[in-house]
C-alpha cells in the first residue's frame, strides 16, 4: 500500500517545520522550551535501535522533543515512512541505502564519501538528505583470531597477500563466486588462500571453525558484538573491497536544519566501528542492556551529560 | 531441456573430475562416512537383534526402542551433535549411526524369530550346542532378512549423508548446498543426481553381496527371494 497524502499530517509537519525554523532563529537562549518535535525511527535489529537512540538522545540534549519509532521494520517499511513524513530521520547505511534508493543499480563502492554523494543524488528528488557518513561501519569483514594476528603481525587485509598460501579461508558456500568475497580478495589484494572451507557468514559454523583451528581467516560482520568475546580481530579493508556501509543519518530535508545537521554530524564524527562492536555486545551479549541505556552511556562518555 | 543439457555438460567438464571439489574426492568422502556409519551401526545393532531373536525375549521392547530411534529426525540430531562435538566428522557420524541402527535391529530380530521351530529342534536333536546352532543353522536361515536390514540402513545412510554438507562436511551434499548458495542450479541438480545414483548403486551392490551369502539350499527353497520384514518403510 502506498502512503497517501494526508492533509492533516502535512499541515502538522509544516507547522513543525515553521516551529523548527523559528527555534533555529532564536537558538542560544538556552530556555527549557522545546525546539520542535522530531520522530526518529530504526530498523528491526538492535544496532539500529542503538543508533536511533544515540541520535535521538543527542537531539533531545540539544532541546528537541523526540518521538521514537524503534524496530519499525525493514528498509521497505522505513523508507516510505520517511518519504511520507511519518518519521523524520533514521540511521542508514550508505551503500545499502544507495542500492535501495537506486533499485540495485550497483553504484555503491568502497568509498564512503562518494557512496553518500551518490545516495544524496537519489534522495534529492524525494525531499530527503543523507548527512556526513560516520567512520563507524557495519559491513562484511574478514577476521582472524588474536593468535593468528600476533603470529603474523596482521592489521590490514594487504598483510595477508604474502602469506595467503599458508592460510585457510572460511565463509558461506557462495563466497567462491561472490565479487566481495574470495574473487575480490584475489583480485584486489592478490591473496591466494591455501584452501577454502564452506561454512556460513559469521554464524555458528564459522565460530566453531575458528575455535578448532580449521580456518585462519573468516567472514564476519564488522560490528558484530561477539567479536571481542570470541577473540577475533577484524582486518582493515585498506583497499576498500567492501561497499561502504558506513552509518549515515538519513532525514527529511524539511527536518535537516543547520542545528540538527550540526548535532548529528558531531555524533557521527565521534562514532567508531569499535564503538558499534561494544554497544552491540552490551545489548545482545550476556548483559542484555536496553538500547536506550547503552546509547545514554555512550553519550555521557562523549560529554553529552543530561 | 536446456537445463538437462547443462547438467550433462557439467558432468562432461573435466574440471569437475579432479581436485578437492572434484567428483572422485567427493565420492570417497561420501562413501567413507557412509561406510563407517553403517559398520559402527552394524556392530551395535546386529548383536542386539540376533541375541534377542535367538532367545526370543524382550523383542517388543527392542523393536519399540528402535522404532522410537527411527522417529528421531537426522537433521535435528545432526544439529544437536554439532553443538556437543563441534565441527568435524563426529557429529555426522553420530547422526548417521543413529539412523543406521533401527532397521538392522528389527530385521535381524525378525529374521532370527522366523526360523522354523522344527528346524531349531532338529538341530538340538542332532546334538548342536547353542552357539553352533545359532551360527550354523539359525543365522544362515536368517541371512535374507538380516541382509535386507543392512541394505535398508545403508541406502538410508547414503541418502542422508548429504546433510553432512550443512555443517561443513564433504560428500556429494557439498554440490547441493554449494549449488544452492551460489545459485548454480546445474551444480545442485548434478549433486542430487550423484546422491541418487550412489544410493541405487548401494542397493544393487548389497543385493549382490546378499546373493553370495544366502546358502544354496535356501536359494533353491525360496526361489522368489524373501522380501523385507513388512514393518519397514523401504528406503
Amino acid at each position: 500500500m502506498n502512503p497517501r497524502f494526508v492533509p492533516g499530517r502535512f499541515l502538522a509537519a509544516l507547522a513543525a517545520l515553521v516551529f523548527v525554523a523559528t527555534a533555529c532563529g532564536s537558538s542560544g537562549n538556552g530556555g527549557p522550551t522545546s525546539k520542535g518535535t522530531l520522530t526518529v525511527a530504526g530498523f528491526n535489529f538492535p544496532e539500529s535501535s542503538i543508533l536511533a537512540e544515540i541520535y535521538g538522545q543527542a537531539l533531545a540534549h540539544d532541546g528537541y522533543t523526540i518521538t521514537y519509532k524503534l524496530l519499525l521494520g525493514t528498509r521497505e517499511v522505513v523508507a516510505p515512512a520517511l518519504e511520507s513524513g511519518q518519521i523524520d530521520l533514521y540511521p542508514g547505511y550508505a551503500a545499502t541505502d544507495l542500492e535501495f534508493y537506486n533499485k540495485g543499480a550497483g553504484e555503491a563502492n568502497g568509498d564512503a564519501a562518494a557512496t553518500t554523494a551518490k545516495l544524496n543524488s537519489h534522495l534529492q528528488a524525494l525531499g530527503l538528505t543523507a548527512l556526513t557518513p560516520s567512520a563507524a561501519v557495519d559491513q562484511n569483514a574478514f577476521a582472524v583470531t588474536t593468535d593468528t594476528q600476533k603470529k603474523y603481525n596482521l592489521t590490514k587485509l594487504s598483510d595477508l597477500a604474502p602469506i595467503g598460501g599458508q592460510l585457510t579461508l572460511g565463509a558461506g558456500p557462495e563466497c567462491p563466486t561472490r565479487p566481495f568475497c574470495q574473487p575480490g580478495l584475489q583480485k584486489t589484494y592478490g591473496i591466494n588462500f591455501k584452501a577454502f572451507k564452506p561454512l556460513d557468514t559469521d554464524g555458528p559454523l564459522t565460530r566453531a571453525a575458528f575455535k578448532n583451528g580449521s580456518i585462519d581467516v573468516g567472514l564476519v560482520f564488522s560490528s558484530d558484538g561477539d567479536l571481542n568475546s570470541l577473540g577475533l580481530v577484524v582486518l582493515q579493508d585498506d583497499k576498500h573491497l567492501e561497499n561502504a556501509d558506513n552509518v549515515v543519518p538519513i532525514l527529511r530535508q524539511a527536518a535537516a536544519s543547520t542545528e540538527v545537521t550540526t548535532v548529528l554530524n558531531a555524533i557521527d564524527a565521534k562514532l567508531t566501528t569499535a564503538d558499534l562492536v561494544t554497544l552491540n555486545s552490551q545489548v545482545s551479549g550476556s548483559q542484555h542492556m536496553d538500547p536506550d541505556a547503552v546509547a545514554k552511556a555512550w553519550l555521557q562518555q562523549h560529554n553529552y551529560s543530561s | 531441456m536446456t537445463h538437462l543439457a547443462n547438467v550433462v555438460q557439467w558432468f562432461a567438464n573435466p574440471a569437475h573430475w579432479s581436485g578437492p571439489d572434484g567428483i572422485p574426492q567427493r565420492l570417497v568422502e561420501h562413501v567413507q562416512i557412509s561406510a563407517e556409519s553403517v559398520a559402527i551401526g552394524a556392530l551395535i545393532a546386529l548383536p542386539i537383534g540376533i541375541a534377542l531373536g535367538h532367545y526370543g525375549r524382550f523383542g517388543n521392547l527392542a523393536i519399540n526402542i528402535s522404532n522410537v530411534g527411527r522417529a528421531l529426525p537426522s537433521f535435528g540430531l545432526l544439529v544437536i551433535a554439532f553443538q556437543v562435538f563441534g565441527l568435524g566428522n563426529l557429529p555426522i557420524l553420530v547422526a548417521l549411526v543413529a539412523l543406521a541402527i533401527p532397521p538392522m535391529v528389527t530385521n535381524s530380530y525378525v529374521g532370527l524369530r522366523e526360523v522354523d521351530p522344527d528346524v531349531r529342534e532338529a538341530a538340538r536333536g542332532m546334538g548342536y550346542r547353542e552357539l553352533t546352532q545359532l551360527l550354523r543353522v539359525e543365522l544362515p536361515l536368517a541371512v535374507p532378512l538380516v541382509m535386507a536390514g543392512i541394505r535398508t540402513s545403508a541406502v538410508q545412510v547414503v541418502a542422508t549423508a548429504t546433510l553432512a554438507a550443512l555443517i561443513a562436511g564433504g560428500g556429494f551434499g557439498r554440490y547441493v548446498i554449494d549449488g544452492f548458495a551460489q545459485q548454480d542450479y546445474t551444480k545442485l541438480f548434478a549433486g542430487a543426481v550423484l546422491v541418487a545414483a550412489l544410493a541405487m548403486a548401494t542397493e544393487l551392490s548389497l543385493s549382490g553381496v546378499e546373493r553370495l551369502l544366502v546358502p544354496r539350499g535356501i536359494r533353491l527353497l525360496q526361489a522368489p527371494s524373501a522380501g523385507r520384514a513388512t514393518t519397514f518403510k523401504t528406503a
